[in-house]
Formats: structure tokens, C-alpha cells, sequence
């Protein structure tokens, strides 16, 4: 059932991404909602499902653009690993750390995908970065910070409501 | 032995991550046309509901698209009926001062058609309009394109339209450019003749006809058919013309009772058919 339930999740936040966040595009910036569901998923597992996880969900965003099959999956796959580490299995209730969090993931992963797309270049790489990366990583910790408290007010209510019956 | 389980019990993490890094980077080196088609094979299997999805957005795009240009006709339209309204005014005023009869647009009663006449010898529809509708014997009813016949027999709620493709049915037409005078009767499926046509007579192919109105069963100036072939009779008095009609007689859906309108504003010849029915 949590498998079927993180496949559907997967897709949706996929969708979500091919279709919704191109449109929500403003001078370049855009949230990756693939980096705030990694961080979801990643949430309170070992570190080989999170290098997993990251894996496929990188590899899934690569089909959209097969002239860099891999490349997010190299990225996704370090972030899952890196989240972890950063995590240690514990993921705190804390609403800065969540936000730091995921920001840190979307800057790694956009260092990696820059790296790869720039072919090394430093220069690029850096004003790429400071130019869309930046901004790109806080709005997709905004989105990641709200979208885990929706969900962790909902198990919360959800727990209330099995312990009252 | 000692390298798996050292990869794979107390570096498990790592061994996977590493795996994954390779994996990655065996994938980035592929050549284009290898990553392309490898993506292509997975992505038609994986992402189908994806895809409809975008096209799905994609075409609420195009509807968008499509609906403010509608919104843009329908506003020229709009303006330009205004103006129409203004002419017809106009001529009207002109007609009064000409001593001529006051024009008036007609009035059109949408109906649905609900079942078709099984004998091919009397092709006829019923349509979801009767006489508490104010449908009444012998209104004319028109398609979107054209005439297509009239009511023949009014019941409560729905009504019997004879279509034009009956031998019983002549329908007094005009020559759209040239304003000839002729009669048309059908032939076969939605082709017709165009009868007393004179050879010196002008009707060319592509001329449009329309009712002439000077049966009084049909309105003036609806569309009937085009022309499609003129030739010479032996006899050599009139000339054959063949007409097709403007409206598909087999496929009629909605349709429209032509309920008012000059001539027929006046209930005369309603009375004198209802009249020579019960006759």
C-alpha cells in the first residue's frame, strides 16, 4: 500500500512538474517540486532508499530530456544521500531546518546539474548559479516548508482521529 | 568475500550510492542517439498518462485560444447585425414611402427531428415541435444551410415535416444573381431539377437559388440549392439544370420551424390548409 501510494505520489508530483511549474516560471525561477518530494520521501528511511529513490525519481525527470539521461539522476541520488546524512534517519519538527533542508538539497542538485550542463565551465557555473539557482532553491523551500506542514498537520489530525475512537 | 561483505554490510550505503553515481554516469556517457532512444522506449510505457495529461492542458490552451477568437467574431457580429437592424429600418421606411409592404425578419422555432418516415417513396421527419408549440400545417421548416420541407401534419408535442426530396413537392425558386424564375422538383437523393427553364434563360453552374416566395408555401429568400449542370433539352425550348440541395435531406438533426415573418405573420393560408386537409 505505501509503495502504491508513493508511486501515485511520484507521478502526480511529476505531472505537477512537467505540466504546472513551466507555467509558474518567472525570469527563469521555478520551484523543483522533484527535490521537495525526495525530501518527503526520504523522510525517516535508511540511506539506500533514499540513493533509491533519488535515483528513480531523477531518472524519471530525465525523460523528459533524453540528451541528459542520467543527469538528474546523478543529482538526485546524491541529494537523496546527502539528505540523509545531513538527517541522520531523524527528520526534526523544526520549520527553519526543514526550509535550510530542502534549500540546501535544490542548491546541491542545481551545482550538479550545472556542472554537467555547462561541461565544467566555472564561470557559468557560477553566475548560473547566483543568477537562477538561488532563488530557484529558496521558492522551492517555501513550497517544501508549506507543503510538509500541510502534511504533518494532516497526520496529526489523522492520529487524533484514530486515538479518539 | 571479504570485499562484498565489506561493500555490502557495513558499506551498504555507500556501495548503493556509488552503484547509482555509476549508473548515472554510464547513461550520460551513452551517444545521443542511444540516450534517445533508450528515454523514448521508457518514457512510452512510464509516462502515457503523463502525456495525455500535457495534451490534455494543451488543449485547454487551444480552447482558449478558439474561444477568444469566437468571443472576437461574435462581437464583429454583433456590430454587424446592429448595423443590418439599421438598414432594415431604413428600408423599411423607404418601402412604406415606395407604398410597398413593410419587410420583417422571420421568427425560427429550434426543433429537434426524433424520427424518420420508414417508406422511401415519402420522405418525411417527425420533429419535437406540435401545435402547442404554435407549430402549425404548412410553416416551412429550414435546416442551418437551407429549406428542407414543410410541416404536413401538426399532432401535440410533435409534428410530420414532408421533405423537399418527395415528388409531390414543387418549390418556386429564384436564381440568386440573375433572378430567374423557375420551379424545382426532385430527382433522386439530394439532387433536383430545376424545371421552365428557358434555353435563353440565365442560369450557370455554381448560381445559387433561392425560394422565390411566390408560392406562398415557402418563405422568400431562403437558400435551396446550387447549380451544378445546365444543359440543353432536345426539344430545345428549355435547358436541364441540375440543382443540388444546400441541405443533406438524409442526415437532418436540428432543425428550425419557420414560425413568422412576413406573409406568414398572417394566418390565411394555415386556415386554407388546415381547411383543404379536413376536406
Amino acid at each position: 500500500m505505501y509503495l502504491f501510494r508513493v508511486i501515485i505520489g511520484s507521478l502526480i508530483v511529476f505531472i505537477l512538474q512537467v505540466t504546472m511549474v513551466p507555467r509558474m516560471t518567472v525570469g527563469g525561477i521555478s520551484p523543483d517540486l522533484m527535490v521537495i518530494l525526495l525530501v518527503i520521501l526520504v523522510k525517516g528511511k535508511n540511506a539506500v532508499f533514499a540513493v533509491v529513490v533519488g535515483f528513480l525519481l531523477g531518472f524519471l525527470q530525465d525523460l523528459g530530456n533524453a540528451s541528459y539521461l542520467g543527469m538528474n539522476a546523478l543529482a538526485k541520488s546524491v541529494v537523496g544521500y546527502g539528505i540523509f546524512q545531513a538527517c541522520g534517519g531523524l527528520f526534526p519538527d523544526n520549520v527553519i531546518f526543514r526550509g535550510l533542508l530542502i534549500l540546501g538539497a535544490s542548491l546541491v542538485n542545481d551545482i550538479i546539474i550545472l556542472t554537467i550542463t555547462t561541461s565544467v565551465s566555472l564561470t557559468d557555473i557560477f553566475s548560473w548559479f547566483f543568477k537562477f539557482s538561488v532563488l530557484s532553491g529558496i521558492s522551492t523551500a517555501v513550497i517544501g516548508v508549506i507543503v510538509l506542514e500541510i502534511i504533518n498537520a494532516a497526520t496529526r489530525r489523522r492520529t487524533r482521529t484514530d486515538g479518539g475512537f | 568475500m571479504q570485499i562484498l561483505s565489506f561493500l555490502f554490510d557495513k558499506h551498504i550505503d555507500k556501495t548503493v550510492l556509488a552503484v547509482a553515481v555509476a549508473m548515472s554516469l554510464l547513461l550520460l556517457t551513452r551517444s545521443e542517439e542511444s540516450k534517445v532512444r533508450s528515454a523514448r522506449a521508457v518514457s512510452d510505457v512510464l509516462l502515457y498518462p503523463i502525456h495525455s495529461t500535457e495534451k490534455y492542458f494543451s488543449d485547454i490552451d487551444e480552447l482558449r485560444e478558439e474561444n477568444r477568437k469566437l468571443r472576437r467574431l461574435s462581437a464583429s457580429l454583433y456590430h454587424e447585425r446592429e448595423k443590418l437592424l439599421q438598414f432594415k429600418d431604413e428600408r423599411n421606411r423607404l418601402r412604406r414611402l415606395a407604398g410597398l409592404r413593410e419587410d420583417s425578419f422571420f421568427d425560427f422555432l429550434p426543433c429537434e427531428v426524433t424520427a424518420r418516415s420508414s417508406n422511401r417513396f415519402h420522405n418525411s421527419v417527425t420533429i419535437d415541435r406540435g401545435g402547442s408549440d404554435g407549430v402549425r400545417v404548412g410553416m416551412a421548416v429550414v435546416g442551418y444551410r437551407g429549406v428542407v420541407g414543410r410541416v404536413t401534419q401538426v399532432f401535440g408535442s410533435t409534428s410530420r415535416v414532408l421533405l423537399l426530396n418527395n415528388k409531390s413537392i414543387s418549390v418556386s425558386c429564384r436564381d440568386k444573381r440573375s433572378r430567374v424564375v423557375g420551379i424545382l422538383e426532385w430527382d433522386k437523393g439530394n439532387l433536383f431539377k430545376l424545371e421552365f427553364i428557358g434555353k435563353e434563360e440565365d442560369v450557370i453552374v455554381g448560381d445559387t437559388l433561392l425560394t422565390s416566395g411566390l408560392g406562398e408555401l415557402f418563405p422568400k429568400g431562403f437558400p435551396l440549392g446550387t447549380v451544378f449542370h445546365v444543359t440543353e433539352e432536345r426539344s430545345g425550348l428549355y435547358r436541364n439544370v441540375g440543382v443540388v440541395s444546400m441541405a443533406n435531406l438524409k442526415t437532418l438533426e436540428e432543425l428550425f420551424v419557420v414560425v413568422g415573418g412576413r406573409d406568414w405573420e398572417n394566418t390565411r393560408i394555415y386556415e386554407e390548409l388546415e381547411q383543404s386537409l379536413k376536406d
